[in-house]
């Protein structure tokens, strides 16, 4: 089981709180979306599940808590996207692929000949065996987002959490970077939680939203309850229209007065 | 230019005229008969001095508030008798014992702790951070006088701290006797089967002179072959010589000149890889000297040049 | 738990995917070649001609002039082994700083090991010439004590002001603790004038006085220097990725980065001891791998030790021979070969990747 469920879980960097007494729980195999606007403490609350902030309260995955298990433990069971991963220059993708075995190796472990293996499979899956030997700074950036997804999966970890996914991607692309994620969540049954700017495609893909505000949750469920004209503009402080479009979900619109 | 002009050529015409007064003076003092055998009469003031250089420089009054900051030029002073007219010397002067040691440094001359003292006349080997321009513009008479090449320099520097303190007598009479006991050091030193081989050594990297230099004319006075000269192509004075060069050099002598420095003796030296087949370490003629006489151009090259004139003797008595 | 990700991993061994980090033999093979060449050079020229038999001879134990022999068994081959020692822990040391540190401008002084040397020799010379401890003379221990003072220093100071959470802080806290050194050695050294003379031989590197103390002074710190840097090859590659996304992979940072200076410092201080500052081959080796041949550590790391060692018994070599029997400086020899070699890499390569 891979369960996500944080409770009472706050965050503070030096001193200033950024989240505060939040009680959330993702089940196994779901896909949830974490919006707010800029500064709510969505990309906090994914460092914190992934241990890499001090936190007050409890996080667990599949019913263990993270404070209890060793880094590596943690790496094995969560992978985290970050908004602009890091693309060392002249590091080829199947070396940015293998990477993401470190947690499996011990700390001067050598990777095996599985471990290969496995980004192999890995690198075919998401096709980019055209793009094996090449080095990341003369990627394009779909294809970027696509190494990372790559370098996540290949950590075998069942939950993963993606901050930003789409941004700086043309909507074609944020769309297949989606499908691909969604694709890969339901072959690997893979529990998601993803922080989102995009609302609709936040709605279309996740399947419950969580919305944040100033560090609290001000509502969490499904698109059509959580995206509503009366809280966008409340707490984006932003002019929309919401339109339910049917079977395709819900349309956020911004519109001018 | 044209502006410039007038003051650029009555400055060279008071040059020419200074050049021709001093060296009236000089001949008349070096060949005439000392007219006074006491102290230095004052009525020879004021004298004006060439340097090296070129640059002149004229003392009005006989100086009794001298400042050297040139331990070479305190060793002379004091050689010269004008040690009572010296009230402070740079931190480096360390002879003779009498010599009144201050803070001063002639390395980092600060004017105006030099002016502290109110000198008449201040003597320096060098002049680093603007020393001439803030003397000369302290109105205090300022003499140079640099490192020497060879023993001649050394004479006339003497004779110029003569002239300018009022001893010029004791000066002639130093240099006379100091060219009289090269002259017979240098008669000691029979003619050798073979040129024996020295290797002077300035610091424990190799760093040594050639015969370019002031204690290179030294060896070459005495007629020894100095192994450094093969390196004088590239570096004309002070090379630092390969190890292996010096060892299969096989130099009879070996001079340490940083026996003060980096406490090097036969033993140090013996227990460097490879140096234990050197003649001069197996023999025992590995002398070392006082790093300072060996890096001054004073009186004391006397007694640096009988030093090794002993040891050329030994050698030759051995062989 | 983990086995939700299908992933089948075929039992037959499976056609390898390119792009794999791995060090490419024939650069290992030109590495291994050039240090050997490098070192026949080495113990072939200087000042005193051997011809290639007598050399030959004197490694099989045959007949040679003892004269010969001397030279080569008690000045040039310490000195070749100690600039192979030398040249291989300086390349290796500047890959790995550079690593650590995500700056390319890192060099094993980074932390003022060389500050810190410079500072505990000229207090050796000044204070206490001639004297030894257990048979080793004191200006390499202090030397060696200063560089490791100075880097922990450093350490310290990262800590308690950015709690290392970032390379720049520590980068920061090694520039201000290398200016201090620097400051208080130039005030001993002007004022103890005294030993001026040996204090700037001893800062300008050389390998003049090496001998087989020297040698085996530092053989063990290079030793555990280099193993200690080699097996944190893949770690120092997985650096090169950003803070958290390292930290995600369960890698501990800051332990990495701790062991890797800690080990580079360990063999710098060493170095530094018997052969004073060599600039620019910490720098000139590892970058010149890195835009000829692969940015890997894996690549980067063994790369360094072979042609860092190379390059400084070919410099050293140049440093007795250009002028003999006079010696150059050999950071003389290392920038003027290296300087030069090194913009036409970046040319050549047409780097955008610095």
């Amino acid at each position: 089981m891979s369960d996500v469920v944080l409770a009472g879980v706050s965050v503070a960097y030096d001193g200033a709180p950024v989240v505060w007494d939040l009680d959330l729980s993702v089940a196994s195999g779901e896909w949830l979306a974490l919006i707010g606007p800029n500064g709510a403490g969505k990309t906090t609350i994914l460092r914190a599940i992934a241990r890499l902030v001090p936190f007050r309260g409890a996080i667990s995955i599949g019913s263990r808590a993270v404070t209890e298990l060793s880094s590596r433990e943690v790496a094995r069971q969560v992978a985290v996207l970050v908004q602009e991963p890091q693309m060392p220059v002249g590091m080829t993708v199947s070396q940015y692929v293998l990477l993401g075995r470190a947690p499996h190796l011990g700390y001067l472990g050598k990777e095996s000949a599985r471990d290969r293996g496995i980004v192999r499979e890995v690198v075919r899956r998401l096709s980019m065996e055209e793009l094996a030997s090449r080095p990341l700074d003369r990627l394009s950036g779909g294809e970027r987002q696509r190494a990372a997804i790559a370098r996540a999966l290949a950590q075998q970890a069942p939950v993963l959490l993606i901050d930003e996914p789409t941004s700086s991607l043309d909507v074609g692309r944020q769309q297949s970077v989606l499908e691909l994620i969604d694709q890969l969540r339901r072959e690997q049954e893979l529990t998601v939680i993803a922080a989102m700017h995009e609302l609709t495609l936040a709605g279309q893909y996740a399947d419950r939203l969580a919305l944040l505000v100033d560090g609290r949750l001000a509502a969490v469920g499904p698109a059509a309850e959580v995206l509503t004209e009366r809280a966008i503009t409340e707490h984006y402080r932003a002019q929309v229209r919401v339109i339910q479009m049917n079977g395709s979900g819900t349309a956020v619109v911004p519109v001018r007065s | 230019m044209r502006m410039h002009q007038p003051g650029a050529s009555a400055k060279l015409a008071f040059r020419f005229f200074a050049v021709a007064f001093v060296s009236v003076f000089l001949v008349a003092s070096c060949g005439g008969t000392p007219t006074s055998s006491t102290s230095a009469p004052a009525s020879h003031f004021p004298v004006s001095i060439t340097e090296p250089s070129g640059a002149i420089v004229t003392i009005a009054h006989q100086p009794h508030r001298v400042v050297s900051l040139s331990p070479t030029a305190t060793e002379m002073l004091f050689a010269i008798g004008a040690g009572s007219q010296v009230i402070a010397v740079d931190d480096q002067s360390n002879f003779p014992a009498n010599a009144p040691t201050t803070k001063l440094s002639g390395f980092t001359p600060n004017i105006e702790a030099i002016a502290a003292y109110t000198p008449d006349l201040v003597v320096a080997a060098e002049d680093t951070g603007s020393l001439v321009h803030g003397m000369q513009a302290l109105n205090v008479p300022i003499l140079l006088e640099p490192a020497a090449r060879n023993l001649d320099d050394s004479y006339l520097q003497i004779k110029q701290l003569g002239l300018a303190t009022g001893h010029s007598t004791q000066a002639d009479s130093l240099v006379a006797s100091m060219r009289s006991q090269v002259g017979a050091l240098v008669a000691s030193v029979s003619k050798p089967a073979r040129r024996l081989k020295v290797y002077h050594e300035l610091d424990n990297t190799f760093y040594s002179v050639t015969s370019a230099t002031f204690i290179g004319q030294a060896y070459k006075l005495l007629g020894l072959t100095n192994i450094a000269d093969a390196a004088t192509a590239a570096t004309p004075d002070y090379p630092q010589l390969s190890p292996e060069f010096i060892v299969s050099s096989n130099p009879d002598l070996i001079v340490l000149a940083d026996t003060k420095c980096c406490q090097q003796d036969l033993n140090a030296v013996a227990a460097r890889p490879g140096w234990r087949a050197i003649a001069a370490v197996k023999s025992g003629h590995v002398v070392g000297v006082d790093d300072d006489i060996a890096s001054r151009w004073g009186p004391r090259i006397v007694d640096f040049m009988r030093a090794v004139a002993s040891q050329v003797k030994q050698i030759e008595m051995a062989a | 738990m983990t086995a939700t990700v299908t992933v089948s991993v075929v039992s037959e061994r499976p056609a390898a995917l390119a792009g794999m980090p791995r060090l490419p033999w024939p650069w290992a093979a030109a590495g291994l070649g050039a240090l050997v060449i490098c070192c026949a050079v080495g113990v072939l020229v200087g000042p005193v001609h051997i011809g290639v038999g007598a050399v030959v001879q004197a490694l099989i134990g045959g007949q040679v002039d003892p004269g010969q022999a001397n030279i080569l068994w008690s000045l040039r081959f310490p000195r070749v082994v100690l600039g192979v020692l030398v040249g291989g822990t300086l390349a290796v040391s500047g890959a790995a700083y550079q690593g650590v540190f995500r700056n390319p401008l890192a060099d094993p002084y980074l932390l003022g090991a060389a500050a810190g040397a410079n500072l505990g020799a000229t207090l050796a010379i000044a204070f206490a010439p001639g004297t030894s401890i257990l048979g080793v003379n004191i200006i390499p221990l202090a030397a060696f004590v200063g560089a490791g003072a100075a880097v922990a220093g450093a350490y310290a100071l990262g800590r308690s002001v950015t709690g290392l959470r970032s390379a720049t802080g520590l980068i920061l806290a090694g520039v201000a603790i290398a200016a201090f050194f620097n400051s208080i050695q130039s005030y001993v050294q002007q004022t103890q004038t005294a030993s001026i003379r040996q204090v700037y031989s001893w800062i300008l590197g050389r390998l003049v006085t090496a001998g087989w103390d020297d040698v085996l002074l530092i053989l063990p710190y290079v030793i555990l220097s280099a193993a200690a840097i080699f097996v944190h090859r893949r770690l120092l590659d997985a650096l090169t990725l950003g803070e958290d996304e390292v930290t995600s992979l369960g890698i501990p940072v800051r332990r990495v980065r701790l062991i890797v200076v800690v080990a580079a410092t360990l063999g710098t201080a060493a170095v530094v001891a018997v052969a004073g500052t060599i600039a620019f081959v910490g720098i000139i080796v590892p970058h010149a791998i890195r835009l000829l041949i692969g940015r890997s550590y894996r690549v980067v790391i063994p790369l360094s030790m072979l042609f860092g060692a190379a390059f400084l018994v070919l410099a050293d070599a140049g440093a007795r021979t250009v002028v003999a029997p006079a010696e150059l400086p050999i950071g003389v020899i290392t920038a003027f070969l290296g300087a030069p070699f090194f913009i036409a890499v970046m040319r050549s390569t047409r780097a955008a990747a610095l």
